[in-house]
């Protein structure tokens, strides 16, 4: 039998932008449409191109809580970016490609689990749409996701915090040069799901030989222990050299090399906003290295073998170091934060949204749970930029968590409909599949 | 008094058309060796008892070059191919005799490499010991930028001025580098065999005195003059399945509904589709030989299953074709074949029914079935084979790729409203197919010759696209590769765009005697973005196409 192709999803959204000389604009995918159309990638044997659906609102409630709901945080670009995920996931799963490249804007990996607007050019998690997708329709238990952007995944990494089941790794700027300045070495995961979050901030000017240093050395060897059923690469392509928002110097070809080592499942499209001098040959870089075309003829065109020297490669070894043995002692730590006792452990913090220049106020609950990863309730605040005033609160109960926690979260959303202290009440069940969302002014609740 | 001659693969058939009837058909059997004896045949059949004088118009769809190049027939030719950076360079060995250059161009059309004259040289010189003349010149990106198309060309002019190079850019100028480039190779390759055609075409007619414009039914359902077509033997291509389509589309004039048009011949049917009027379009372009090109033509599927199809036992096993072994049984001919299984078991008295039941009677006997299980045995394994391949084609279609958002928000369910059937066969099997799918269906009296007809009403069509970039200050044009520069125009604004696209259509339709088409040109593509470099606007890029859709004739008011 012939081997199975790369699905392909290239989805421009070219009459959609956030505004007319925003990074997030038309123009973003006008040049590598040109060149992969020019290239006839799409016409050869080893790949199979997809055209996008809309996902449907529960698939958003799946991942996201929305203030005050769904439709008034996505527009239908972002319906279609997030439903081209769940295209590709779909191909896979029915055995129709190997691995699939989901080519599409708007991006997503700023996107936490509250969503009150726009932050880092994010409304809604591809990835972790298609995370949950892919766990409720295919009972899908244990993913990786490695984010290869140049900004912090911040967004996944919030979803993803309390889950054991999800490895979420993210190599990116240093964020005390860069938005949106999180991902230290010490974020590492909620006290239940310790070890399964790993950040490494690199250095500003990392070249090639150092992002892939930290995939031969730390990558690779945790998803080899982590034993993922599928990977996921959050693809950012701004490591590159000439990419206007960051500072590295990662090129094409190294692109491609991370891709081909990694291997992932499948890949989704995140930044990227040098969008002539670098997308057209990083995307194409991802889909050949996927498709297992031989990329040794891809290269830009000012850039030469041996241009950028790597001066960095002694910091980058020692957090490789640190993070690895974190990561291989996380049981014994999370023991440890289990044996305290206590019933919930509670986080205050605070998000800023950049885009639409919102401040959230946020506390978070994890019910410290001895049998699952426990549930968690989000008390969230802010002031919309519609001058509306938001206080919500939202129970998140896991796709895999014990009938304690379900039993628990369930009555919590109950008890809650009749406290007048908040506008919205949310709960979002995925053991049952279902995404209550209560107005208590209104006294309507809504089920998804 | 319209003419139209098609050329199929078992049979050519003429019609002459004068008040919306068919007034003479005439039919011959195809002689793949002499195409040209094959159809001045048919035309004087057609010309018996005819006045010359009152002919408007001759039009010929041709089997001569999807022949050729299927056949990969035509003098040895070479591909010279700049394929720059990407892609490995084996993917772009497209033909025998492939040759690669150095030259490099980006999307912008901005020069990365130079091309190198040292190695051109010596190609140039492989090809004289080769003693290859015909040859195809491509780059990537050349449609941005066909300046090292052109240095190359001129090489070639100067050191082997006995060879003949066609550039890629002239043949298309949409993005896709191996499509362009097989596409310029196949013109380079057909294009001797196919001006050898029209002069000898022209020639007879001028011999029959006949003054009428002759024009070639292309793949997209169109015409073009004779003249023109000399440069462009790849769009003819497929035009005998494009005849069908149009002969659909004409024998259902002024019907608007979405419809799924079959011409069951002799030993295949094509399938195309009709979507609230207007023939639905291959988005890739036609496949030659499993090679995309850069040939705008209809989405047809040829399913190997026709009237004449020949049903035969192998281990009492039944087999419905592939091969045609003469008529259908109830015309005579030798075996049973599909046609008669619909014939005796729905009693439809096509030919002499006596024989189909005849030959009929030698298969179901070894299988040890009634005659009446034996046909229905027959008939659902065909309907089956024509359902599917519809569905399939339903499938394709629902699954093109969209790039805007609106193309998705918009994208509305499709319902099949009816099957239009042509060709000799249509009407033993139709019918029941569409009784079978649940739909209306439409047969003609001339559903027989709706090829011809279809070709005989087509209007000539015409599609004119043009790419503009202000921050590089280059535009391109086609058909025919023009390119240039804007002279720092940067304030020009899409309207601007769109007028000189429009006056370009309008001059090459006077220029091909196409004018008063040219007013139904309609706008297909508007596209333009901002080049943002910083928060500074650099300049814009614009994307505008404009048709003339195929259509009918002003003559054409439909078939009586």
């Amino acid at each position: 039998m012939a081997k199975k192709p790369t699905g392909l999803l290239f989805f421009p959204a070219f009459d959609w932008a956030i505004s007319p000389t925003h990074p997030e604009r038309e123009e973003r995918l006008l040049y590598t449409r040109d060149q992969i159309f020019e290239e006839g990638i799409m016409d050869l044997p080893q790949i199979k191109e997809y055209k996008p659906k809309l996902a449907e609102a529960r698939d958003i409630a799946r991942a996201h809580f929305c203030v005050p709901d769904v439709a008034a945080q996505v527009t239908e670009a972002h319906l279609i970016s997030a439903g081209s995920t769940l295209v590709i996931a779909d191909a896979l799963m029915q055995g129709e490609i190997k691995n699939g490249f989901a080519l599409v804007r708007p991006p997503g990996h700023h996107s936490m689990m509250v969503s009150h607007g726009n932050r880092g050019f994010c409304n809604i998690n591809n990835e972790a749409i298609m995370v949950e997708y892919l766990r409720q329709k295919y009972k899908i238990k244990r993913l990786a996701i490695v984010d290869t952007d140049v900004h912090h995944g911040d967004g996944t990494q919030n979803i993803y915090w309390h889950d054991p089941d999800v490895l979420f790794v993210s190599f990116h700027q240093d964020g005390r040069t860069l938005y949106p300045g999180t991902g230290h070495v010490d974020e590492r995961g909620g006290p239940l799901a310790y070890g399964t979050t790993i950040n490494i901030p690199l250095p500003p000017r990392t070249t090639d030989a150092g992002i892939l240093y930290v995939l031969d050395n730390l990558v690779m060897p945790v998803l080899d222990e982590f034993k993922p059923d599928l990977v996921i690469n959050s693809a950012g392509q701004d490591n590159h050299y000439t990419d206007p928002l960051a500072d590295m110097r990662f090129s094409a070809q190294g692109y491609a090399r991370l891709n081909e080592k990694l291997a992932p499942d499948i890949a989704v499209l995140e930044g990227g906003y040098s969008v002539e001098t670098a997308l057209p040959y990083v995307n194409m870089g991802i889909i050949m290295a996927m498709a297992g075309i031989d990329y040794s003829n891809l290269r830009e065109p000012d850039y030469e073998p041996g241009r950028f020297k790597e001066q960095n490669l002694e910091t980058i070894k020692k957090i490789v170091d640190i993070q690895l043995n974190a990561f291989r002692n996380r049981a014994d730590t999370i023991a440890k934060n289990r044996s305290r006792g206590q019933d919930f452990e509670t986080i205050y913090k605070n998000i800023f949204y950049d885009t639409d220049y919102i401040s959230e106020d946020q506390t978070e609950r994890l019910r410290l749970c001895s049998n699952c990863g426990g549930f968690r309730v989000i008390l969230s605040s802010a002031q919309h930029r519609n001058a509306k005033q938001y206080e919500v609160y939202c129970i998140s109960v896991p796709s895999y968590c014990c009938e304690d926690c379900h039993r628990e979260a369930m009555d919590m959303y109950k008890q809650m409909g009749s406290k007048g202290n908040y506008d919205f009440i949310y709960l979002q069940d995925r053991i049952n599949d279902q995404y209550k969302s209560l107005d208590t002014y209104k006294e309507v609740e809504t089920i998804l | 008094m319209l003419i139209g001659i098609d050329v199929g693969g078992t049979f050519t058939d003429g019609v002459v058309f004068d008040n919306g009837r068919v007034s003479v058909f005439a039919k011959e059997a195809t002689d793949d060796e002499n195409l040209s004896q094959t159809l001045l045949n048919v035309l004087d059949k057609l010309l018996i008892d005819q006045d010359v004088n009152k002919i408007d118009r001759v039009v010929l769809s041709t089997t001569l070059v999807t022949n050729l190049t299927v056949t990969d027939s035509g003098p040895r030719t070479a591909l010279i191919l700049m394929s720059g950076y990407g892609l490995p360079q084996d993917t772009y060995n497209l033909a025998p005799d492939t040759y690669f250059l150095k030259g490099c161009m980006d999307f912008r059309g901005n020069e990365i490499t130079p091309p190198d004259k040292e190695e051109i040289c010596q190609v140039i010189k492989q090809l004289k010991d080769n003693d290859i003349k015909r040859i195809a010149i491509a780059g990537k990106f050349s449609n941005r930028n066909q300046r090292h198309e052109l240095f190359v060309k001129a090489e070639l002019a100067e050191q082997f001025p006995e060879a003949e190079a066609v550039i890629s850019s002239r043949i298309a100028q949409q993005l896709n580098f191996p499509r362009r480039a097989f596409t310029a190779y196949l013109t380079a390759r057909t294009s001797e065999k196919w001006n050898n055609f029209i002069d000898h075409m022209q020639q007879a007619l001028k011999e029959r005195q006949i003054k009428a414009p002759i024009h070639i039914l292309k793949a997209d359902g169109g015409t073009m003059p004779l003249e023109t077509a000399r440069e462009n033997p790849c769009e003819t291509i497929f035009s005998g399945p494009a005849a069908s389509t149009m002969g659909g589309l004409a024998l259902t004039w002024k019907d608007v509904k979405n419809s799924v048009v079959l011409d069951i011949g002799g030993t295949t049917t094509d399938i195309s589709l009709i979507i609230a009027g207007q023939p639905l379009y291959a988005s890739q372009g036609a496949r030659i030989n499993g090679k995309l090109t850069h040939i705008k033509s209809f989405a047809v599927k040829s399913v190997p299953l026709g009237g004449d199809s020949v049903l035969r036992l192998e281990n009492d096993i039944l087999h419905i074709g592939p091969e045609r072994k003469g008529p259908a049984a109830c015309f005579g001919g030798e075996y049973a074949a599909v046609t008669d299984a619909f014939n005796y078991l729905y009693k439809l008295n096509i030919g002499e029914p006596v024989l189909s039941e005849e030959k009929l009677a030698l298969l179901a006997l070894p299988m040890n079935l009634p005659l009446t299980e034996f046909c229905q045995l027959v008939t659902k394994e065909t309907l089956t084979r024509l359902k599917t391949n519809i569905d399939a084609m339903f499938k394709e279609w629902e699954q093109e790729p969209a790039y805007r958002v609106w193309e998705i928000v918009n994208r509305q369910e499709f319902h099949l409203d009816r099957i239009i059937g042509i060709g000799a066969a249509a009407e033993a099997i139709i019918p029941k197919l569409a009784s079978d799918m649940q739909i209306d269906h439409m047969l003609h009296e001339y559903s027989p010759v709706a090829n011809a007809l279809g070709s005989a009403v087509a209007r000539p069509t015409l599609a004119v696209n043009m790419h503009a970039d202000t921050q590089a200050d280059l535009y391109s044009i086609e058909p025919g590769g023009i390119q240039g520069r804007l002279n720092k125009n940067k304030d020009l604004q899409l309207e601007d765009v769109k007028e000189i696209t429009r006056q370009y259509l309008l001059d090459l339709a006077v220029a091909r005697g196409l004018g008063s088409y040219a007013r139904e040109a309609q706008f297909t593509m508007e596209e333009q973005f901002n080049v943002i470099r910083g928060w500074d606007r650099l300049g814009k890029l614009y994307e505008v196409g404009m048709q003339i859709k195929p259509g009918f004739i002003d003559e054409f008011e439909g078939v009586d």
